[in-house]
């Protein structure tokens, strides 16, 4: 800092934090976990209002629902203040400079009301793993699926059996999920009785231990079968449908007439030349996606009882289970970016037109 | 293939067995006969190939120039059968003259392989260098595995073996062996990319190599070194050449005969030199006086008027009529044939050829070809 009337040039004697800074600056990777952090910071900031802004805090709603269990309004009040220990009346800024203190020591509080004086992050670590589990096969399966059936359709392009995917992927694609759920669990449980209604709630019956048992590996599987098959059919259509567009576009790519000209066998073609450059864009978004498990769980676990994170998310949200939402929440960010962060390196890896080499961009 | 014996130049260690015998066969690598292909449109058929009949002969590098829309590039690809599905071959013939070790054997036409016998057939004896070159190659693929697969496809060399070869390749077309076979297409720019292209058309030593507008998306520099790339080529390994361009001066630097197409149709054929000093069609005059020249004064520079037909709907009798300034009823009725004109070699499909020569080319300067 110079004053006005000096006439000598600044020094370029750069201080620590502008060292810092400018390496920040500089440095691809430092720049990009600032900005990322950046982003949690300012969710967390959002949610953390927002969540308190909802109608009603976690001792109303067990009042409300106290009294409709037959209390009156003050013996109600008594049993909630008890039950929860929680002093909700500090200033917002003072609960929010609280909770930052503890977040920054990896500590996402305890549960106000689900499951009283439990942290958050045991409480996640063991939901999350269902819900990872469950969605994350079905992704993988309905992408794999959807490539090969939108690949068949591309090269059948204007066949009767590409009429036949595009149209079917298209309506699968618009029925929502809740629905297909529904719709299982009439037809399989109550109409024909091919599956017993049973494995149609919770991920696991009673009694039986996680563990590398065949036992748990088939119970897992009959507990996962129908909610895996309404993840797996509500999001088919929409890849089946941008393989093929993707796989037509790239048909028409010169490689691909080169490559044919070159008498490459089929084979090679359809994967080396035609797959691997249609899928390019289809493996972003299935990084992408993969962040979005959390949030696209939520009422499919509702219905099947399954024992994920996106239940307990909704549990929480009846209950007002404050930090347990925000801690939720937190996941669910922080999978995002991370998966767009996978996308983008998993993209970088596929497509060296886009490798990053050495330090800078 | 006449300058060949004066190549001083020690020849490439795999060609040797290709060269020793050329002059020893006479049957042409490729006679196409009454080729006739046709696209379908939502307006009808586009004849974009029309009765066309030629010959390569052995070593012999052929041009076939013409307009854009002239169905050059039809002919190109219909000749490695990658014609799109909406494009059909009516009729005609595409004889090719296999060979083994320098003799023929079976002569198969190209129309009726199938499978296997039509995959080998590609590139292993007819490789084709696109005009887009730029996109020729499988961006997320190293040229080596590029290299490597088109290899395995024919049962080529592999490993070290390939590597080699390839090295002595890129050293033909003057590339950087080290610098080339690592990369990925994209860090190589347009003009490496097209002679890399060249290159991988040369592995597998094919008999015929078709050039199709193999300049053109390249700046003038860029386009001399591919040329003179393409000359030394020729003087150096044994192959034909189909040369298809519009550009009648490159024609003539790299050709030995020029085939002039107009409308899906053949419309003069001659040795490059009566093409350019000769040319008895009203058309090829025509293409010749739009060359602008370094002697001739620039009054001389005069485009053929009107655009070329609707290859749906295509005019009655001879289709350049509506653009020649020598036509007559009998044109306006009749189409002409490619026949005979002032020798065996020099054929021409027009019926007033004498009088177009004779008063045509009066106004012709000398071109710099």
């Amino acid at each position: 800092m110079s004053s006005g009337a000096t006439v000598t040039p600044p020094k370029k004697t750069a201080t620590k934090p502008a060292i810092l800074l400018e390496k920040i600056a500089t440095n691809f990777w430092l720049r990009t976990i600032v900005k990322k952090v950046f982003i949690v910071w300012v969710v967390v900031t959002l949610t953390f209002f927002i969540i308190r802004a909802l109608p009603g805090n976690p001792v109303e709603i067990m009042v409300m629902s106290l009294m409709d269990s037959g209390l009156s309004s003050e013996e109600a009040y008594t049993r909630a203040a008890s039950l929860l220990r929680i002093d909700l009346n500090a200033p917002l800024s003072e609960q929010y400079l609280d909770y930052m203190s503890n977040l920054l020591k990896g500590d996402l509080g305890d549960s106000y009301v689900l499951a009283i004086n439990k942290p958050v992050t045991t409480l996640i670590a063991q939901r999350l793993p269902w819900t990872l589990f469950s969605v994350g096969t079905s992704l993988l399966i309905s992408f794999v699926i959807g490539m090969f059936l939108g690949t068949l359709a591309a090269y059948r392009r204007n066949s009767l059996l590409d009429h036949a995917l595009t149209n079917f992927g298209a309506a699968i694609e618009s029925i929502p999920n809740t629905l297909t759920a529904i719709v299982l669990v009439l037809l399989l449980g109550v109409t024909w009785k091919v599956v017993p209604l049973n494995f149609m709630r919770g991920s696991l019956s009673p009694g039986i231990k996680p563990g590398f048992t065949v036992e748990f590996l088939i119970d897992l599987f009959k507990h996962y079968a129908v909610p895996g098959t309404v993840y797996v059919f509500s999001t088919l259509g929409g890849w089946m449908l941008a393989m093929r567009s993707s796989t037509i576009s790239t048909l028409g790519d010169d490689y691909v007439t080169v490559a044919r000209a070159r008498g490459l066998p089929d084979l090679r073609i359809i994967t080396a030349y035609v797959g691997r450059n249609a899928s390019l864009p289809l493996i972003t978004s299935l990084a992408i996606s993969l962040g979005f498990v959390v949030g696209g769980s939520i009422l499919i676990e509702y219905i099947f009882v399954y024992q994920g994170i996106g239940l307990l998310l909704s549990q929480a949200i009846g209950k007002r289970d404050y930090p347990v939402m925000q801690g939720i929440l937190l996941v669910t960010t922080i999978t995002v970016i991370l998966s767009t962060a996978l996308a983008d390196l998993l993209y970088g890896w596929l497509d060296p037109r886009i490798r990053i080499t050495g330090g800078g961009e | 293939m006449n300058q060949v014996a004066q190549q001083p130049e020690t020849l490439q260690r795999q060609n040797q067995t290709l060269r020793a015998d050329a002059p020893s066969t006479a049957a042409p690598t490729l006679s196409v006969k009454g080729l006739t292909i046709s696209y379908q449109a939502k307006r009808g058929a586009v004849q974009a190939v029309r009765n066309v009949s030629f010959e390569v002969q052995r070593g012999e590098a052929l041009a076939l120039i013409g307009e854009s829309g002239s169905g050059k590039t039809t002919m190109g690809l219909g000749m490695v059968r990658l014609l799109p599905s909406t494009a059909t071959v009516s009729q005609g013939q595409m004889l090719y003259q296999r060979q083994l070790d320098g003799q023929d054997t079976n002569r198969v036409d190209v129309l009726q392989l199938k499978g296997r016998d039509l995959r080998q057939f590609r590139w292993k004896e007819c490789a084709m260098v696109f005009q887009a070159a730029l996109n020729a190659f499988n961006p997320v693929l190293r040229i080596s595995d590029q290299f490597g697969d088109t290899a395995r496809a024919h049962s080529y060399l592999q490993g070290k073996d390939l590597a080699e070869r390839a090295r002595q390749l890129f050293e033909l077309v003057r590339l950087d062996p080290e610098r080339v076979w690592r990369s990925y297409p994209h860090e190589l720019s347009g003009g490496m990319r097209q002679r890399v292209l060249i290159a991988l058309g040369l592995l597998l030593e094919p008999q015929l190599l078709i050039l199709d507008e193999p300049t053109t998306a390249l700046d003038i520099l860029t386009q001399r070194n591919i040329m003179d790339v393409l000359k030394e080529l020729r003087q150096r390994l044994d192959f034909s050449l189909l040369f298809i361009s519009h550009d009648l001066s490159l024609a003539a630097e790299l050709a030995d005969r020029v085939a002039t197409m107009y409308a899906g149709k053949l419309v003069e054929i001659s040795d490059v030199y009566t093409t350019f000093k000769n040319p008895v069609h009203p058309y090829t005059i025509g293409l010749i006086n739009a060359v602008p020249t370094l002697t001739a004064h620039r009054d001389h520079v005069a485009s053929i008027p009107g655009s070329p037909p609707d290859l749906i709907d295509l005019p009655r009798g001879c289709k350049f009529h509506p653009r020649c300034p020598l036509a007559t009823e009998r044109c306006r009725e009749e189409e002409p044939e490619l026949v005979p004109s002032t020798d065996d070699t020099h054929w021409v499909a027009c019926w007033n050829w004498e009088i177009a020569r004779s008063q045509l080319s009066a106004g012709q300067k000398g071109t710099s070809a």
